[in-house]
């Protein structure tokens, strides 16, 4: 505490001078195929057909170029200003407003644009998206859904389980993890069988983007979760279990005990155990 | 995104790791160097002896285990997701952990009392003390905060901040992985930063200088060796 010497002192003056001037934005490189796998493909398809997004097929027989790159790099902006199409797009995709992206810019929205154009020409592009079926799910789909969920069965890709970061009504015991959303009704939300299975082939929230980019949930892993979370949504409601409210009674309890333990463990911590391994070193004393 | 927070995170979480690292490095070394003799906890154990015992186990044993827990997580994050594919294995480890940070809090408020309330402790603390266990409570209290709040954070640790951190290491910092989680999340890892910024200028350098050996050497009691009253 008292021993901050002069150079010390330097050392830290001269690293809070460093602390201050770093911290410029770091330009990343991408891959616009990969971008527009890992930002767009959860919202919209190339000729698969809308999803909460329009399909993006011919997009640019649709509006002017400018006016794309415009609303791609601010979506929020366009609508705010009132602008008519923007307002249209809004009212077609129920009121979801399209993200505006971490790092977007005129550049990066003229090449996706190059992109969706190029794929538009061809008789089926990459990005026509996962189709999934639509017979009725198993209990078996079911099942295995929920095994894949809370990590039981591991992502063949390697791809955290969905437990560690979210819920569901049906888990038990300590429930399931509350970084991200409640799914029991995530069914709901995005309006059925097809948006689900094509947001979970690329999620693109801030928080999974990052971590599913290398590790893909595979589409013969979607269509059980898929079947999974419709499960959870027949019936309504969301988990309202006392799993978080037990975790902490846990902490707590075991926190309690093991200070009984410390106090046992230390029974003899304000007597003398001096006299004892006197004795005992000397042999007279017991062993 | 707004540019403000771009440039909070780039700040925060780019540049405040390196400089706490290397400043960690660099006053720790210096330190040890030119002035071993403050190589030390200045324990306040002779000056006190009956509070110091629910400031010092509880607090210790707490944070022992606790950080274990985060460098384990840090090292090898995918042996921890197996761990954790299963629930229950998921919830003891999240117990024991929740149980251990609790204990950290109880011991470090024990220990905040003890000096706040001892006349002999509190001529012998000083603002800098006072600096690191706020920051140390601060640190403890958000990690439980985190811990009750966003479970499971032994799997996303491992999926979001291990990933950061190693990215770190590698001097090719990817924030992508960190700069959408919560506030009260990010604000436990900037403290955890501003913690190691301060680790060499403060008394937490008794970390480096554990006396491991008394883990296993046999008890040893000093013995004078004088002739017998009267002989």
């Amino acid at each position: 505490m008292n021993a901050v010497g002069r150079r010390e002192r330097g050392v830290l003056v001269a690293f809070l001078g460093l602390f201050l001037w770093t911290g410029g934005p770091v330009a990343r490189g991408q891959d616009t195929a990969a971008d527009f796998r890992q930002n767009c493909v959860s919202c919209h398809t190339i000729g698969g057909g809308r999803l909460t997004g329009p399909d993006l097929k011919g997009v640019s027989g649709r509006a002017e170029r400018d006016w794309l790159v415009r609303f791609i790099v601010n979506p929020q902006a366009m609508i705010d200003r009132g602008d008519p199409y923007a307002l249209k797009l809004l009212q077609e995709s129920r009121g979801v407003v399209m993200p505006q992206f971490s790092g977007m810019s005129a550049a990066r929205a003229q090449a996706l644009l190059d992109l969706i154009a190029a794929e538009s020409e061809l008789e089926e592009s990459q990005f026509k998206g996962l189709q999934i079926t639509d017979r009725p799910f198993t209990t078996a789909d079911v099942q295995g859904g929920r095994g894949l969920f809370m990590g039981v069965q591991p992502l063949r890709n390697g791809g955290p389980a969905c437990i560690g970061c979210h819920t569901a009504k049906d888990l038990g015991g300590l429930s399931g993890g509350r970084l991200g959303p409640d799914l029991s009704r995530v069914f709901e939300r995005l309006e059925g069988r097809k948006n689900l299975a094509a947001w979970l082939s690329a999620p693109a929230t801030a928080t999974m983007a990052p971590i599913f980019k290398n590790h893909p949930i595979a589409s013969e892993e979607i269509v059980p979760i898929v079947a999974y979370l419709e499960a959870q949504a027949s019936g309504g409601g969301e988990d309202m279990s006392a799993g978080p409210l037990i975790f902490l009674l846990i902490g707590l309890g075991g926190a309690g005990l093991m200070l009984v333990v410390f106090d046992l463990a230390w029974r003899m911590r304000f007597r003398t155990v001096r006299k004892q391994l006197v004795l005992t070193s000397t042999g007279r004393g017991e062993e | 995104m707004n540019s403000a927070s771009h440039y909070l995170d780039q700040f925060f979480f780019l540049a405040l790791p390196y400089v706490a690292f290397f400043t960690f490095f660099f006053v720790t070394i210096e330190r040890y160097r030119n002035r071993k003799f403050t190589y030390s906890s200045l324990s306040s154990q002779f000056l006190e002896n009956q509070q110091h015992f629910w400031g010092l186990v509880p607090l210790h044993y707490g944070i022992l285990v606790v950080l274990a827990g985060h460098i384990v997580a840090f090292l090898i994050p995918r042996e921890v997701l197996w761990w954790n594919s299963k629930p229950l294995r998921l919830y003891i480890l999240e117990g024991s952990a929740l149980v251990f940070a609790i204990l950290a809090a109880v011991g470090l408020i024990a220990a905040m009392i003890r000096r706040a309330s001892v006349a002999k402790i509190r001529r012998v603390t000083t603002p800098l003390d006072w600096v690191l266990l706020a920051l140390l409570l601060y640190q403890i209290l958000t990690g439980i905060e985190v811990a009750i709040r966003y479970p499971w954070g032994s799997s996303w640790f491992a999926t979001s901040a291990s990933p950061y951190l190693w990215s770190l290491l590698r001097f090719s910092p990817d924030l992508s992985y960190i700069t959408p989680l919560p506030g009260s999340v990010k604000l436990h890892i900037v403290n955890a930063y501003l913690l190691i910024l301060l680790f060499p200028f403060t008394r937490l350098v008794h970390i480096l200088v554990i006396p491991n050996p008394y883990l296993w050497r046999k008890p040893q009691v000093v013995r004078w060796y004088r002739p017998p009253a009267g002989a």
